[in-house]
């Protein structure tokens, strides 16, 4: 009997190790409905099950996990009723948005009461003008993907700019007849499409917006080089890459289809997971190829952070304690590889060195003005014609900034006057 | 029957249609006309966080002492359609002249001209295989109908999501489909090329909406009356004769009723375009509308794209409605 009771024990704590961590956010005994939403992948996953083990007789939580937790995210905060989650789980462009619309409740309150208790640290803290207003939990940015054993094999060195990713990926293509299309990236139509062109025209020198306007300044020679050296990329990449999300992409250097790209640095660790990849310690990082000779890499720094609604339901302190169960030194210990944790607890393995490279090699922080996402839905319309030649680049960047402003004046971003 | 007793029939259904379809209707079109927008200020904000602080000047919204953010509105009339149609740019909420992107490329143009080549192509697609499944499967013994029929209609029960998903993992890079095509040494890239991509998309939709068609057309079949094929037969009819004389006649109401479901379906498609191709070289009106809604966050515009839509599909539909119209006038 004592061992059956043991067993009982052990086995949720064996099978899901946040089990451990679940007394944190029980021992106040709060009585609340906590409704979470948050997006859908590996960490966020982690930090649902570790949010789940609040859960007690008189606790109970749910996390909605949604690809499309922007959209969830900006119905439920804009609600002139409340909000059907008392928090969401947002990247660094959403909590942008979010903030600009007045719409976060301010975390001042909870962070002096509950900081010492939680242990939060000032890294984690985003404030705006002081302000407490999220607390971020990971890191983000692109990074190059390479297979170490290929480039060692026929004597290739890490690429610095894009100019020399593409005289490699031409050798490998002449060199090595298994790897058809040496290069994977996301460039999928749409989000994926235009995050690319905002990196490389930053690396190019370029600017999104006119200097302290809202009007659009990526319709530029900058904006143009862009999409031609996104053009000039084509050829080394699969056919279908107009439709290759970071899954597809992840796929396809997992399978060994790839011998280098751009991805995501927090994907790096699925690169080393036997189960899905073929490609187990093959694959080393670098700082995403520059777009010209002495430009910054290509690529931006993104945090991902907790946020609560302004018109959230009065039960802040419940939520507030299971969104630090989630990103608690402990739910940081058991799901370390799955992201690069802003916590000082977090032991980077080998999979974790993209940030720290990207900041290294000149990465710049992800766009915060809050009509940024207006010029960058536009774009993602427009480039997959040009980039595949189908229109021209000018003018397809003319066509998307008449219709960012467009945009922007129904938004009154922008005043007719002044577009 | 007296008006008290008509009434009583009728009210339930005529108020639950106004609360739901017409209600819905009117506050489209009205949403469709305004704009509002919000009452904005310029800031300059530090923010602080993982990667140490930075400035950005922008506008944030003004909220009332509620936390409500305050917003402006006007009557904009038909400035939205416009912009949509690409006719000119909405004077919505403070009007620019907008020029039409100098290559003249115009989105809901292209969407209402994929969504016209996917009804155009599918709809006959969908009737001859629906019709040709349902005749075989009147032929086959009873013993193997069951069977026939549940796996006919496996491809209509699945959730449009999930199917395009299991059509993009059969065609993507290393699918099954493009590895059978290259053993034989066909290699399609089906998000490469337009025309590609427009195909799968065609495809999706005739294999997900033909078992609807043959389950129609299949139970039409059991109605079909044996004497008069009988006696058609008696007079020397071939079996195409009696399919073509007998058969397709009894079936034909019936062929409107699924041109007429599949025409308002098909020019609401939009979970392939959003899956499988993810708007590569495909678009659709609604996928549009979704995209003016979600993404631009502008549910005026996206009230006026529904609007659009729903006159696209009473343009489509006038034809089939007419010849409904004329003969139950004829019966009567």
């Amino acid at each position: 009997m004592q061992r059956r009771k043991l067993i009982g024990f052990a086995l949720p704590l064996v099978v899901n190790p946040a089990a451990f961590a679940a007394s944190i956010c029980r021992e106040s005994k709060y009585r609340a409905d906590v409704n979470i939403v948050a997006n859908s992948f590996p960490v966020i996953q982690h930090l649902a099950k570790v949010a789940k083990s609040c859960a007690s007789d008189s606790l109970k939580v749910n996390v909605k996990l949604t690809s499309k937790v922007q959209n969830e995210v900006e119905i439920a905060f804009s609600s002139s009723g409340k909000s059907p989650f008392d928090a969401a789980v947002v990247s660094a462009s959403v909590f942008n948005d979010l903030y600009s619309k007045n719409q976060l409740y301010s975390l001042k309150g909870l962070v002096n009461k509950f900081k010492d208790h939680h242990k939060i640290e000032e890294k984690m803290i985003v404030r705006m003008n002081g302000e407490p207003m999220a607390i971020a939990f990971m890191q983000n940015t692109q990074v190059l993907y390479y297979r170490r054993d290929i480039f060692k094999r026929l004597g290739l060195s890490v690429p610095k700019t894009y100019d020399e990713m593409f005289a490699t990926a031409a050798i490998i293509k002449k060199l090595d007849p298994a790897i058809a299309n040496p290069i994977a990236q996301c460039f999928s139509k749409g989000w994926d499409l235009a995050t690319e062109f905002t990196n490389v025209i930053s690396s190019l020198g370029g600017r999104f917006f006119q200097e302290g306007t809202a009007l659009p300044a990526f319709n530029s020679e900058q904006g143009v080089q862009a999409i031609e050296l996104m053009r000039q990329m084509l050829p080394y990449m699969s056919p279908n890459a107009l439709a290759s999300n970071a899954d597809d992409v992840m796929n396809q250097l997992q399978q060994g289809r790839a011998a280098m790209g751009v991805l995501w640095a927090s994907r790096a660790s699925r690169m080393d997971d036997p189960t899905a990849s073929k490609v187990v310690g093959l694959i080393d990082f670098a700082p995403a190829p520059a777009a010209r000779v002495g430009g910054g890499t290509a690529a931006h720094l993104w945090w991902d952070g907790v946020v609560m609604p302004r018109n959230g339901p009065n039960q802040r302190d419940a939520t507030f304690a299971v969104l630090m169960e989630m990103l608690s030194e402990s739910s940081v210990e058991s799901g370390n590889d799955l992201a690069i944790w802003v916590r000082s607890n977090f032991k980077p393995g080998r999979a974790s060195t993209g940030v720290k490279l990207a900041m290294e090699a000149g990465a710049k922080i992800w766009p915060a003005e809050p009509f940024f996402n207006l010029a960058h839905l536009q774009l993602g319309k427009v480039l997959a014609d040009a980039v595949k030649g189908l229109r021209d680049p000018a003018q397809a960047l003319a066509g998307a900034a008449e219709a960012y402003k467009q945009s922007a004046i129904e938004k009154s971003f922008l005043k007719r006057d002044l577009a | 029957m007296k008006l008290a007793t008509f009434l009583k029939f009728t009210l339930p259904s005529a108020v639950t249609m106004a609360v739901l379809l017409a209600l819905p209707l009117l506050m489209t079109i009205w949403l469709s006309v305004v704009n509002c927008s919000p009452v904005l200020e310029l800031q300059k904000t530090e923010q602080t966080g993982p990667f140490g602080s930075h400035v950005v000047t922008a506008q944030r919204f003004k909220v009332d002492a509620n936390g409500q953010a305050l917003k402006s509105c006007q009557f904009v009339g038909f400035d939205f359609y416009k912009n949509i149609l690409g006719i000119q740019s909405s004077s919505a909420a403070g009007p620019v002249d907008q020029k039409l992107p100098t290559d003249g490329h115009n989105e809901f143009l292209n969407a209402l001209s994929f969504t016209l080549l996917y009804t155009a192509v599918t709809t006959p697609f969908i009737l001859l295989i629906g019709l040709v499944l349902a005749l075989v499967t009147q032929k086959i013994s009873d013993r193997f109908k069951g069977l026939v029929i549940s796996m006919a209609l496996l491809p209509f029960i699945i959730t449009p999501v999930v199917g395009a998903l299991a059509i993009k993992w059969l065609f993507r890079d290393d699918g099954l489909v493009f590895n059978l095509l290259s053993h034989v040494g066909v290699q399609i890239y089906w998000m490469s090329e337009a025309w590609s991509a427009k195909l799968l998309v065609i495809f999706y939709g005739v294999w997900h909406v033909s078992p609807f068609a043959f389950i129609v057309l299949y139970a039409g079949l059991q109605g079909v009356p044996q004497d008069s094929i009988e006696a058609a037969r008696l007079d020397g009819a071939s079996k195409l004769q009696v399919l073509w004389f007998v058969t397709l006649p009894h079936l034909a109401p019936l062929t409107i009723f699924i041109t007429l479901i599949h025409l308002m379906d098909s020019y609401r498609v939009f979970e392939p375009i959003l899956v499988l191709t993810q708007g590569v070289f495909t678009t659709s009106v609604q996928f549009l509308t979704y995209s003016i809604l979600l993404d631009e966050s502008n549910p005026y515009k996206a009230s006026a794209a529904s609007v659009l839509t729903l006159v696209g599909i009473g343009f489509l539909l006038a034809p089939l409605l007419k010849r409904t119209w004329n003969e139950q006038r004829n019966s009567r």
